[in-house]
């Protein structure tokens, strides 16, 4: 904390100092503030809660209460929302992160509740309908704040029928890329804040009714068109903001501008797998690991599988996780296995301790084949090609798609493969 | 403002008879179709309601006729009462879907009863032109009662302040406050129903719907809509009071009522004396997995028409084109696609539209089975 305080006060005497300090590394964070990035893109976040990048416990080792994490992204549509979630339960990692609407950056402060859970699991990035170009994270005293309301208070009814009346005077330090910060209290589950104009119409739609959680809700100003809006369109009173909500309490409203410089070096940060375009017949090509802790799993919906028959067959392509019981094996390459080897010996109902994979129906997590034990299949190094021969298992799989689940592996490809 | 809740209040409590002629309903029990194509040849020849409107009985004798053969196409009013969504089909493709659906979602809006309200459900030129341009009008209800909060209004149930402890189980309760708002409720849809029925326009009349929930899909499911949330028994005598009020204290005799099935939910039904017609909402709207549950359906419900009440592109998959779903088997006897808010809005082309886009429809007017409202106009002289 000392530390940081020195460095924003050596900030006034040389602007570039943060900049250099920031390149020296200490224990697991970095002295200095300034945004580094901790995960380059990028990643889609396609439609329907499907998808979520988890950025690992390790790239928060240094970060502190008050620190942000700041997500740049492109692509998104009208409807698009984003969501830091708990890789525990897939749950907002607060209240107020659960979900919420995007209009361009979007950023996350960390709490004394959030700490925790970043520094233990990390933080999964979701929602829908945008794509991830990288994750920042810049130190608590890389940011300032002036306040520029102090009430007094207003306590938001659960009937949206408060407002606090703002004045254009208070924005007139206000520039594109600074955050609104509204600090809160006695919040209660289900509040809620809109950001109006004079006339009572929403800035934008990220603010019409943004869930609102801990002690303060930020709205960073993306655009010019924002800065006109607040310190120029006014009524003869002179106000320009009306903010409004429903359980919670206004209680004083600070500007908050990023003063730090960009670290430019990206050799810590976590990067995404690469996007690949699926070509014909495959359902599923990149990396996606399944650690040896069960925890991972890939659903493919049933769309692919409506002209399916018993003559058709999926063939899975992997390879083994590093740490895995097999994993400094090279010899898992699966392009020169001849066909007889193409078919895992099944186990029924014991996942044996090596690298395994199982087929389950959607929900009820059975068997594919309907069987309540499921079937492990070993994984050898060979594609796995599983046949849809079994009826109960065809008629699940153009119902409702399927689940692999499984352990020890990076799986890369999954085709749906026309037998003749 | 006054003469307009007097209005609405009169028509309410006054049996309209107006326009309501009964038709004769024949006992005929022969079959509404030759089967060609799996579906039932036990179809009902007569509506539910002995009293039918000849209009109803009409349109009722259509749709066994095409049973089977071609399917109806539809759309849903964006958010309320209008046809936005059906123009939106029309510019597209050049041709109106038969079926327009409204939604008495917004009742505590309306201007007869509300003086800030935002529309007026008096107001049923939209409907009364749809029905003379061949089309058929429908109607559903996003019942909408006071949230917990006090003040904003909601179907979903729970005791979050956002959500409604409105009890179905007191409501059907003579003299609780419950039953009160919802023949409150009840008297003010009737009101606006009858303004159709005195245009002679019949109602595809689907309330109550999806009331199940996922309560029957798997462990820990349950109903999304507060008239399930008290489970089926209560739901059926829900749905038996409202037929009673709507048929016999109302005479509303435009009505064909559609019942919403869930799946795997027999004990929701109503009864067959108070259904016209089983539907089905899906949003995972793939051909195989359609065409199973229309066979279940047609299965358990073997003398009503099974109808795709609604559908489209789901979060997880994108609706089958119409002529899949047909070829796979499905002969649902209508399909009805549900309206993007946003594309009505202006956020995104027409291609993206989140239910059905352009492709889709136009592939279900080349299909060959799909029925338009210029042909339906034909088929109702």
């Amino acid at each position: 904390m000392n530390k940081h305080i020195i460095t924003l006060s050596l900030l006034f005497v040389c602007p570039l100092f943060s900049t250099v300090t920031a390149l020296l590394p200490l224990g697991g964070g970095w002295v200095g503030a300034s945004e580094r990035t901790i995960l380059i893109g990028p990643k889609t976040i396609g439609a329907g809660w499907k998808d979520n990048v988890v950025i690992k416990a390790e790239q928060f080792a240094g970060v502190q209460v008050g620190d942000i994490i700041t997500v740049y992204n492109d692509r998104a549509k009208g409807n698009a929302q984003g969501a830091f979630q708990d890789p525990k339960d897939w749950k907002g990692i607060a209240q107020e992160y659960g979900y919420f609407g995007i209009a361009g950056p979007f950023r996350m402060t960390v709490t004394e509740e959030i700490l925790p859970k970043l520094k233990e699991r990390g933080v999964a990035i979701g929602g829908h309908d945008y794509r991830i170009l990288k994750v920042t994270h810049t130190p608590a005293a890389d940011i300032v704040e002036k306040t520029v309301w102090r009430g007094p208070a207003k306590l938001m009814k659960d009937d949206w029928s408060v407002y606090a009346d703002v004045e254009a005077s208070a924005f007139k330090d206000l520039h594109v890329g600074d955050g609104l910060r509204f600090h809160v209290s006695r919040v209660q589950p289900g509040a809620a804040i809109k950001l109006c104009d004079f006339t009572y119409n929403a800035l934008d739609a990220s603010v019409n009714g943004a869930p609102v959680g801990g002690d303060a809700f930020t709205y960073y100003v993306t655009a010019p068109a924002t800065i006109v809006q607040l310190t120029q369109l006014k009524n003869a009173e002179g106000i320009s903001m009306r903010v409004s909500g429903k359980g919670y309490r206004l209680d004083k409203i600070g500007i908050v501008q990023q003063v730090g410089g960009v670290d430019e070096d990206e050799t810590t940060a976590q990067r995404c797998p690469p996007e690949y375009i699926l070509g014909p017949g495959e359902l599923f090509r990149g990396e996606k690991e399944f650690p040896m802790d069960w925890s991972g799993n890939l659903r493919i919906t049933a769309e692919a599988f409506q002209e399916c028959t018993e003559n058709d067959c999926l063939v899975i392509s992997y390879r083994p996780l590093s740490n895995s019981p097999r994993g400094g094996e090279d010899s898992l390459s699966s392009g020169d296995k001849d066909d007889t080897a193409l078919r895992p010996s099944p186990q029924r109902g014991e996942r044996g301790e090596g690298l395994v994979l199982s087929l389950r129906e959607q929900r009820k997590w059975h068997d594919l084949t309907g069987a309540e034990e499921p079937v492990w299949y070993d994984l050898d190094g060979s594609d796995l090609v599983y046949m849809l021969d079994n009826p109960v298992a065809l008629d699940n799989i153009k119902t409702k798609g399927f689940v692999l689940t499984g352990r020890g592996f990076v799986l890369t490809k999954i085709e749906l493969v026309k037998v003749q | 403002m006054l003469s307009a809740v007097c209005c609405i209040a009169l028509a309410c409590s006054t049996p309209a008879a107006e326009n309501a002629e009964a038709a004769p309903q024949t006992d005929d029990q022969t079959p509404a179709t030759e089967n060609p194509s799996g579906v039932s040849t036990r179809i009902s020849s007569k509506l539910v309601n002995p009293h039918a409107t000849a209009e109803a009985v009409k349109v009722y004798d259509v749709l066994r006729r095409l049973y089977g053969k071609k399917a109806l196409s539809g759309t849903v009013a964006h958010v309320n009462w209008n046809i936005k969504e059906a123009e939106n089909v029309h510019a597209w493709t050049g041709k109106w879907p038969v079926i327009n659906v409204f939604d008495y979602i917004q009742i505590w809006a309306s201007k007869d009863v509300n003086p800030k309200g935002w529309l007026d459900y008096r107001n049923v030129d939209d409907a009364v032109n749809w029905w003379k341009e061949g089309g058929i009008v429908g109607c559903m209800w996003h019942w909408n009662v006071k949230a917990n909060n006090g003040s904003d209004m909601t179907c979903t149930p729970g005791t979050e302040p956002s959500q409604t402890s409105f009890s179905p189980a007191r409501a059907i309760e003579e003299g609780t406050a419950e039953n009160r708002q919802l023949l409150k409720d009840l008297d003010q849809v009737a009101g606006y129903l009858v303004l159709l029925q005195k245009q002679g326009i019949p109602v595809l009349w689907r309330p109550l719907h999806e009331a199940a929930g996922n309560s029957t899909e798997y462990e820990g499911g349950k109903a999304w809509f507060w008239w399930g949330a008290d489970g089926p028994e209560v739901y059926v005598k829900l749905w038996r009071l409202m037929y009673d009020r709507f048929v016999n204290h109302h005479k509303l005799n435009n009505l064909i009522w559609i019942w919403n099935s869930q799946m795997n939910d027999p004990e929701w039904y109503p009864g067959d004396e108070y259904v016209d017609i089983v539907g089905r909402d899906n949003y995972y709207a793939l051909q195989y997995p359609l065409m199973k549950e229309f066979r279940q359906l047609t299965q358990e419900y073997p003398t009503k028409l099974i109808t795709l009440a609604e559908c489209g592109n789901g979060d997880e998959v994108k609706m089958s084109k119409w002529s899949k779903i047909w070829a796979e088997g499905s002969r649902w006897s209508w399909f009805m696609t549900w309206y993007d808010y946003d594309y009505n809005e202006g956020r995104k082309d027409a291609a993206d539209h989140q239910f059905a886009n352009p492709e889709w429809w136009q592939d279900a007017w080349q299909s060959g089975v799909v029925v338009d409202r210029e042909e339906m106009k034909g088929l109702l002289k």
